[in-house]
């Protein structure tokens, strides 16, 4: 969206225009689901949670100075969501419902075991790994980004990245080879 | 102590952030170890890449926009019960204020001639009025009948 537009938008929410806050949501549901149900791996879980998000940020549009990039902020409000809810146990994955990017080719790793154990694998990390993981290969978000959401430094993001994957290849060690 | 240096650097290899130079690329040529490390980090990279995008359920706008809307009404329902039981503790301390000023005063006689004058016209003007309350009665009845047909006919007009 173009900064103008978003701006717009913003401004509309903000006098109480339900119809711009509905098409908000609609910008964004998609982005916001996919990053929480990578998250948290449970789609139920995943949908209360990223209505959880929705309502923060109409709570919290008043107070956006638009001085971050809406989607920035929004990644915030969906960082700090998820990492309240890490204490929940974590749920088997669920692969009803699943929609593959076909902009990334399956290749040669197309079978669900495989899948179910990286799943599996993620789901140990940290809450905080498991969202770096989950945003950083959900198409369009950038370590800067990242980083400003996360309110990290560059650096960080690129270290706890790289921790969180080597933690996950000892997790898969003899699935990889 | 040269594999330790080339596996820290394995991850950010495979993400294709760092080209293998000089020692480390002749190490990853020569070393099993890490040339497996590698490949592992190379496939856990593809993985990771490939894995599914779960689109939010089609319902979710219109769900998210009712939830919200039901959030809205129990915070407005709850500042009016708050808004009221404020205005009702006023009202208390503002009551209890006046009868300890009348009490404390002495002007707890003077207030019982005024209810007694006032009470004696009150009773005299309705025993004036009280023939007439038919014929009131009879017309605000019309009055509300006629503001109730109205009413119910600007509403079908507006559906």
């Amino acid at each position: 969206m173009d900064p103008a537009h978003e701006r717009e938008l913003v401004e509309r929410c903000r006098r109480g225009d339900e119809g711009a806050f509905q098409e908000l949501v609609d910008r964004y549901k998609d982005l916001v689901f996919a990053l929480i149900a990578r998250t948290v791996q449970d789609r139920s879980r995943a949908e209360d949670l990223a209505q959880e998000v929705f309502l923060r940020i109409h709570r919290g549009l008043p107070y956006f100075r638009g001085e971050a990039r809406l989607s920035t902020w929004i990644y915030r409000i969906v960082a700090n969501v998820c990492v309240q809810d890490h204490a929940r146990p974590a749920v088997a994955v669920a692969f009803d419902r699943v929609i593959v990017d076909p902009s990334v080719p399956d290749r040669q790793f197309g079978d669900l075991e495989l899948r179910d154990r990286l799943e599996k694998a993620i789901a140990r990390l940290p809450a905080n790994y498991r969202l770096l993981v989950a945003a950083h290969y959900l198409r369009g978000i950038q370590y800067e980004e990242l980083a400003e959401a996360l309110q990290l430094p560059l650096g960080t993001v690129k270290t706890q990245l790289h921790r969180a994957k080597q933690q996950l290849r000892r997790l898969l060690e003899t699935e990889l080879r | 102590m040269f594999c330790d240096e080339a596996l820290d650097s394995v991850e950010a290899i495979a993400a294709g952030e760092l080209t293998p130079e000089g020692r480390i690329a002749a190490h990853l040529a020569t070393c099993p170890n890490c040339a497996a490390a590698l490949a592992s980090a190379r496939r856990l990279e593809q993985l990771l890449q490939a894995r599914p995008v779960q689109q939010a359920p089609p319902q979710f706008t219109v769900r998210t926009m009712a939830t919200l809307r039901r959030r809205r009404w129990r915070s407005e329902q709850f500042l009016d019960v708050g808004f009221n039981v404020a205005l009702g503790l006023v009202a208390l301390v503002v009551g209890a204020g006046i009868w300890m000023f009348v009490h404390r005063s002495g002007l707890v006689s003077v207030s019982n001639d005024a209810v007694n004058v006032v009470s004696a016209n009150v009773v005299s003007l309705a025993h004036r009025i009280a023939p007439s309350v038919p014929l009131y009665a009879g017309a605000t009845a019309l009055v509300v009948t006629a503001l109730g047909v109205w009413w119910w006919a600007e509403r079908d007009a507006a559906l």
